[in-house]
């Protein structure tokens, strides 16, 4: 009865407050924007539709962290109300049991946060059913994607966030604590998903410890097929119930303390209990006192005059200031950074890492992860209290009732003001010395000493101080205008996520989007270049900005006792004083100014030559030129360049000439050009009269007419120019490939010829959405235009020269046949003495170069002298590969072989003839401190320069599992590499780090690796099948099978290899009783799934041990869609008896067993005595749970 | 230098007419301004601190136009209101000297004596390092004091200040508040009207947004004399006499009532003639039977 009538009013007080309704509706204008515009990227990617469940569990899932907010707000005012307004002695002494008043105000929080979770499910109903722009990627409606979502996911996060937000604040007596408890439902879902699963690997903890129920989602969004994605349901997975149940369970337990603690007692408002005892002791003694000085003389308070000049407005800014910062630190400003440090400290190394190989914590390095925040959720924090203490320093005086005193003090509003907020930009700074000391301390303890205290000025103090200062300034004005706290608080958020997380949603930056700014990245070659520039500008537009909106706050600063709109504007409309309207002046002047310069650059200079954008022209090119697919067009025999890069200039000049020769059976007369975007193409010429018919220099086509057609055999040279010189600037994503230090471009800027296939849309939707025929991403292996097309990259001699700033070295492929100065510049001559794939980079920088030499080619490492860890050991990675490869597939047809660094933080590399490019990343990749001892540089090198004959001479057809030539074979390659140079030790390690790959959430479903499509299959799946195939068939018969692949296949001319031909070579040499074998690795998606179940040893009378395991296996095939199937199963499988780690670890006993489907018993008899054995025990077969292959001994006698 | 007061009139939006064409002038000095709850006190000491716009009329503090030149009165302003809190984490020291910075005194020097000294007359200095938060009603009154007399203020405007104040800590607070009468403009507003009689040289009595009565106490007080009645009776018989008589206050006084009734004349039987106070100046204004 009791509980009812608390709950009923409880529940009646907050549902008349308009703040309720508006969170509703924002939560629902939210959640239905997400549904209908921002995920539509992801879902078309993704393949499934806007609607289908999955997408409605993840639109659910993000809305349900927005939704933390308004619960923080239901739950604080339930439960913190009556102290608050200092009820409390009238309830607390009122005839209600501790249940009835808790439990009542708790439900009817609950309740109202289940109503403002049901607008999630509504909105997303709302779009699915209202026309949209997107109605194609509408798919039909499931009444129980949106009941999982809405009673699974939904519901229970409210509870359980309710829950510890209302204890918090039972406890904290206010509340603004509530906002403690969302705080930290927050940060364990993003903590154990970010951190505990993404970083460390533990998903199964990580599911359990996310109240959120993010990690499971993110592991599904991995796991599941996009059929799946469209077909099955969110929530009822037994992970998600798990989750569920675990945090249900928490949340009651939470709530059972609140209601054992809780008492109905006095309570001292805002003082702490120690404190009250203090102050009850002080008072004792003046008041016996107090009759006696009543009477006697009064103490005399010395006369000064006040004066109020500009020294003591600075002196008012500078108190304000203090107070403000003493409130932040000794509030949760300062125990917020605290855990900050001490997380940066417990995660901070993880960071350093990458699927378990350790990486140099280099300060770039380090700023990347800290700052880069849309990265990384859990640097929320400090914006998070950014609009926490934005709303209480503008509620400060308010709050603690002291505000008429302070309103009628001789401080100016803008003291006020500026004093508030340089208070909060005091603790920002602190904080980002306190992250900058914690961060150098993280280093120092992983053994990395080169603190670059430049480096964490500019970007701690620079870059990301400024855009908190923006933000705070912005989360400040928010207060005031909006004078609603609580409300102030998500209007801040908001804005936040807006700016932040806004090109996720689809809202790019811009003039129009408060703190934006075009991006930018931080490499310890390029330093900030050349984003910095445009930075500065977007931030002094935004400054001037700010300076606008510091106005409007002082104008609005509440002061008074005026809370109506109407006395509130009158009131500002007398502070517009002369100096005001002035500042306001100068404020927009500059803000036009800077937004005019922003303009020009952006919209006048950056457009005017800038490549577009999107897809529409894309789908415009194939539509218009697409017939031209197929024409018969010359291909380039030679090419011959004059590039000037002007690297302080940002600007490339190219001259060049091509040797085109008429390669087909029929008479060519038109010449189809294909200039680059982005650049201009200054002019095309033939050594041949040619009437340009076209010239499309918006979708790059030219046609040129050949007064004389080129006849089979026949050839001509084409002439061109070729500029790229970015005036102006792109509001994001700016090009950074011509820089001060660091240059590195490719051969996109040159014109090509024919029609380019490439520009082309991808992707089923985006092609349906464009009206543009279908057809597979990747043609199938029996496309015949792709088995003869060599995509323009067919073999060519190369020349050029390339010219730079003094100081800098230019490399391009080729010998280096001569360098000179001229005018103040360096010039390098290059040319090639065979001939090379039409692939090559252009790189400019100031370059340390390690030099070695094999036989009689030339090692050279480029790379930034800092960088200098792993150099020898690429260069001793080099040699080796040169000496097997040279060995098994034939001769390295040059006489220079070099690996050359440029800028970015990716640990990739690009195998160009010749020349090998590698991004800084790989620098940092630190095998000294490798706990697995893997030489992971070794390895990579040694798979690059496999990739000068995989890839740069035996070139597949760009059909179905093309890249398995490629990347498999050279991983292939790289491990026997590993294995000749390491032993046979470290290419297992190797193998088990790469086996790793599997333990990570990954969907099983995909396609038979001969017509594979996705890197993990190139990259992993087939590396693995081909070491089973090495260890079943045999070695030497495998690299036979190889050499005779490449023989047959290695000169880059039409027809060119498929998977298909791979898998002849190797069948041929397989044995038939292993044929199985290669067809369950090769032509279909197999799985083992074998375990020992149980070993059991025994001795015989001879002295030798008897060993019984059971086993268990079963062998399945998945399909693209997910859809398994098990096969029967009776195949050959390595069973493996183990001594006792000690006794030298050579396996006692190692042989090939049948193994058929389901349990089996095994006995064999080994000499010594066992301590383990195991079935498949090297993984040699894909098994995706390899860790119960083996198992110890425990049984026998 | 005095504080005149022309036509003030302020309506809120709820309609409630807290201020109806005020006209006062207020000497240096003590000045005493009576009336019951909801009278419009807190309004007008508010609109005279500043903090409130009136929607007509005109405030002058010598020659200084108080509502278009706030920052100028603000900086010679001491202003207790009859509510405030405190930062309870803070210090009373260190409070005071925030509020010493903000009103303007500069020098560290003559601060940190001013503040010592301050806290000294209000009698908090040997608590001056305490959290505030800690602080009982009166000491937080006290300290609300010191605050408001920073800054050597020509302007005090103290509203309700002895409401939450024990018997010793208000005549102490008052003794202080007549000390510095002696040379700024102090307005006092209070329903206690002892707190008036006892300090103020003037007062004015308001109600429903109008002033009743602006006299000075003392003469006040003696226009009645001999027009205050006094009658003990029982309870049953007060009915009666209200009907027939002005009576402008009731007291219970051991077990019966006792009556005061205004009237130049005796009122009737069982009445006798009483010595006149402000209390019946007060009631008498209030109930309208002065006039």
């Amino acid at each position: 009865m009791k509980l009812r009538q608390t709950f009923r009013f409880e529940f009646a007080y907050q549902a008349r407050r308009v703040s309720t309704w508006l969170y509703f509706v924002l939560l629902f204008v939210v959640s239905f924007f997400m549904a209908r515009d921002v995920l539509v990227a992801e879902a078309v990617e993704g393949g499934y539709s806007l609607n289908a469940p999955f997408a409605v569990a993840q639109v659910t899932l993000v809305a349900c962290i927005l939704g933390l907010l308004p619960l923080a707000a239901f739950a604080g005012a339930a439960a913190a109300r009556d102290v608050e307004t200092r009820m409390h002695p009238l309830v607390y002494t009122a005839p209600v049991g501790k249940a009835a008043y808790l439990g009542g105000r708790f439900l009817a929080a609950f309740a109202l946060g289940a109503l403002l979770v049901s607008a999630i499910p509504a909105a997303m109903l709302a779009a699915s059913l209202l026309p949209g722009s997107h109605a194609d990627l509408i798919g039909p409606i499931r009444p129980g994607a949106y009941a999982s979502a809405y009673f699974l996911l939904a519901l229970p996060n409210a509870f359980v966030a309710t829950a510890l937000m209302f204890s918090a604040a039972t406890f904290g007596r206010r509340g603004v604590v509530s906002y403690l408890g969302g705080a930290f439902v927050f940060f364990a879902a993003v903590v154990s998903w970010q951190v505990v699963a993404g970083l460390l690997g533990h998903w199964s903890v990580a599911k359990l410890t996310d109240p959120l129920g993010l990690t499971v989602f993110y592991e599904l969004s991995k796991v599941w097929t996009p059929g799946e994605k469209n077909a099955l349901v969110v929530g009822p997975q037994l992970s998600m119930l798990s989750n569920r149940l675990v945090w249900l369970g928490v949340a009651l337990g939470v709530l059972a303390l609140t209601h054992l603690r809780f008492r109905f007692a006095h309570v001292e408002v805002g003082g702490r209990r120690f404190g009250r005892r203090r102050a009850a002791k002080g008072e004792q003694a003046p008041r016996a006192r107090e009759a006696a000085t009543a009477l006697s003389a009064p103490v005399t308070v010395p006369r000064i005059r006040p004066t109020f000049g500009t020294a003591t407005r600075a002196r008012q800014t500078l108190a304000v200031a203090r107070e403000s910062f003493r409130l932040i630190v000794r509030g949760w400003g300062g125990p917020a950074l605290v855990a900050v440090a001490v997380l940066l400290i417990l995660v901070g190394p993880l960071y350093f890492q990458d699927e378990g190989f350790p990486q140099l914590p280099t300060t770039g390095e380090f700023v990347n992860v800290l700052e880069q925040a849309a990265e990384h959720g859990m640097w929320l924090v400090v914006p998070l209290l950014i609009v926490y203490y934005a709303g209480e320093l503008v509620w400060r005086e308010r709050e603690a009732r002291l505000n008429e005193i302070a309103g009628a003090a001789p401080v100016p509003v803008w003291v006020s003001f500026a004093g508030k907020f340089a208070g909060l930009a005091l603790w920002l700074a602190a904080a980002q010395a306190l992250i900058t000391a914690t961060a150098m301390f993280v280093q120092a303890r992983m053994g990395y000493y080169e603190f670059e205290l430049g480096v964490y000025a500019r970007v701690l103090f620079g870059i990301r101080l400024a855009d908190y200062l923006l933000f705070a300034l912005l989360a400040l004005v928010v207060q005031v205008v909006v004078n609603q706290k609580y409300i102030g608080h998500l209007v801040a958020v908001i804005a936040y996520v807006l700016v932040t997380f806004g090109p996720q949603f689809g809202i790019e930056p811009g003039l129009l989007v408060y703190g934006s700014d075009p991006g930018w990245a931080y490499s310890d070659m390029r330093g900030l270049e050349p984003f910095i520039g445009p930075w500065l500008l977007f931030k002094l537009y935004w400054a001037a900005w700010a300076l606008l909106l510091a106005v409007a706050g002082v104008l609005l600063w509440p002061r008074g006792t005026e809370r109506g709109l109407g006395p509130r504007l009158r009131l500002a409309g007398r502070r517009f004083t002369r100096p005001t309207a002035a500042t306001a002046a100068v404020a927009a002047a500059l803000a036009l100014t800077f937004g005019g310069l922003i303009y020009y650059n952006t919209s006048v200079l950056h457009a005017s030559h800038a490549a577009p954008s999107g897809e529409e022209w894309r789908a415009d090119y194939e539509r218009r030129y697409g017939r031209y697919a197929g024409v018969p067009q010359p291909r380039p025999t030679a090419v011959n360049l004059r590039v000037e890069i002007y690297p302080k200039r940002r600007a490339v000049e190219i001259r060049g000439t091509y040797d085109l020769v008429n390669g087909t059976e029929a008479t060519i007369d038109a010449v189809h050009v294909a200039t680059a975007l982005g650049v201009e193409t200054r002019e095309v010429s033939f050594d041949r009269t040619a009437r340009p018919e076209l010239v499309d220099d918006k979708l790059g086509h030219r046609i040129y007419v050949l007064e004389t057609p080129l006849r089979p055999g026949d050839s001509l040279k084409l002439d061109f120019g070729v500029r790229f010189d970015p005036r102006g600037f792109p509001t994001s994503d700016i090009d950074a490939s011509v820089a001060p230090n660091g240059t590195v471009f490719g051969a996109e800027w040159l014109p090509e010829v024919g029609y380019q296939k490439s520009r082309e849309v991808r992707g089923a939707g985006q092609r349906r959405a464009h009206g543009l025929s279908p057809r597979p991403d990747v043609p199938p292996y029996d496309d015949p235009a792709a088995l003869m097309d060599v995509g323009g990259l067919g073999p060519i001699m190369f020349e050029a020269v390339v010219g730079t700033d003094e100081g800098q070295t230019a490399v391009a492929p080729g010998a280096l046949r001569r360098t000179w100065a001229q005018d103040g510049r360096r010039y390098f001559h290059y040319a090639t003495d065979a001939p090379i794939l039409n692939s090559f980079a252009f790189f400019s920088a100031a370059y340390a170069v390690r030099e070695g030499r094999w036989n009689d080619v030339e090692i050279q490492i480029f790379h930034h002298p800092a960088h200098a860890l792993n150099v020898d050991r690429m260069l001793g990675s080099v040699r080796a590969s040169l000496d097997l490869l040279t060995k098994r597939l034939g001769p390295y047809p040059h006489r220079q072989l070099r690996f050359v660094e440029h800028p970015g933080r990716r640990r990739t590399l690009f195998s160009h003839p010749m020349n090998v490019r590698y991004q800084e990343g790989f620098s940092f990749i630190n095998p000294v401190d490798d706990p697995r001892g893997i030489d992971l540089p070794f390895a990579v090198v040694a798979h690059e320069v496999a990739h000068q004959w995989w890839g740069n001479r035996l070139v597949p057809a760009s059909v179905v599992g093309a890249p398995v030539l490629t990347e498999s074979l050279a991983w292939d390659s790289a491990l026997e590499v590993v294995e000749a140079a390491h032993g046979r030790e470290h290419r297992e390690r190797l193998l088990g780090a790469m086996r790793a790959s599997y333990l990570s959430p990954r969907a099983r479903a995909g396609s038979p690796l001969l017509r594979s499509t996705d890197r993990f299959q190139w990259y992993r799946k087939g590396v693995l099948a081909m070491n089973a195939v090495r260890e079943y068939v045999g070695a030497e018969r495998v690299d036979a099978a190889l050499r005779r692949f490449f023989e047959r296949h290695g000169s880059a001319t039409p027809p060119l290899p498929t998977t298909l031909d791979l898998y002849r070579e190797l069948q041929a040499v397989t044995p038939d009783e292993l044929r199985y074998l290669l067809a369950d690795l090769f032509e279909a998606n197999t799985y083992w799934e074998l375990a020992a179940k149980r070993v059991e040893a025994e001795r015989t009378g001879t002295g030798e041990w008897r060993v019984t395991l059971d086993v268990r296996a079963r062998k399945v095939v998945v399909d693209e869609e997910g859809v398994e199937t098990e096969v029967p199963m009776d195949d050959l499988v390595e069973v493996g008896v183990f001594p006792a780690a000690g006794d030298g670890g050579a396996p006692l006993y190692s042989q090939m067993h049948r193994v058929r489907s389901g349990e089996q018993r095994i006995t064999l008899t080994v000499p010594g005595e066992p301590a383990g054995a195991g079935i498949d025990p090297r993984n040699l077969l894909i098994d995706v749970e390899p860790g119960d292959n083996f198992a110890e001994v425990t049984g026998g006698r | 230098m005095e504080l005149q007061i022309r036509k003030l009139s302020k309506t809120y939006p709820n309609g409630v007419e807290a201020l109806k064409d005020i006209t006062l002038t207020v000497p240096q000095g003590m000045y005493g301004l009576l009336g019951p709850n909801g009278a419009g006190k807190s309004t007008l000491m508010r609109t005279i601190a500043t903090l409130q716009e009136p929607d007509a009329g005109s405030i002058h503090l010598g020659d200084i136009d108080v509502l278009a030149e706030r920052e100028r009165v603000r900086e010679t302003l001491g202003y207790l209101p009859q509510e405030f809190g405190v930062y309870p984490k803070a210090s009373a020291e260190e409070l005071l000297n925030h509020f010493a910075v903000l009103k303007g005194l500069a020098g560290r020097r003559g601060r940190r004596e001013v503040v010592g000294a301050l806290l000294r007359q209000v009698n908090l200095y040997d608590v001056r390092r305490k959290k505030l938060g800690g602080y009982s009603g009166g000491m937080r009154q006290r300290f609300g004091v010191a605050v408001a007399l920073l800054g050597d203020p020509r302007l005090i405007i103290v509203d309700e200040p002895t409401a939450g104040l024990d018997p010793a800590e208000r005549v102490r607070f008052l003794n202080l508040l007549s000390e510095i009468g002696q040379n700024a403009v102090v307005i006092l507003s209070t329903h206690i009207v002892e707190d008036v009689s006892e300090l103020c040289s003037r007062m004015a009595i308001i109600d429903r947004g109008r002033i009743m009565l602006e006299a000075e106490p003392l003469q006040a007080v003696a226009a009645l004399r001999g027009r205050i009645w006094r009658r003990v009776m029982d309870k049953s018989e007060l009915a009666e006499v209200e009907r027939e008589h002005a009576v402008i206050s009731t007291k219970l006084l051991a077990g019966r009532t006792v009556v005061r009734a205004y009237g130049s004349e005796r009122p009737g039987a069982g009445f006798e003639p009483a010595e006149p106070d402000l209390e019946d100046v007060y009631f008498s204004t209030l109930a309208g039977v002065a006039r």
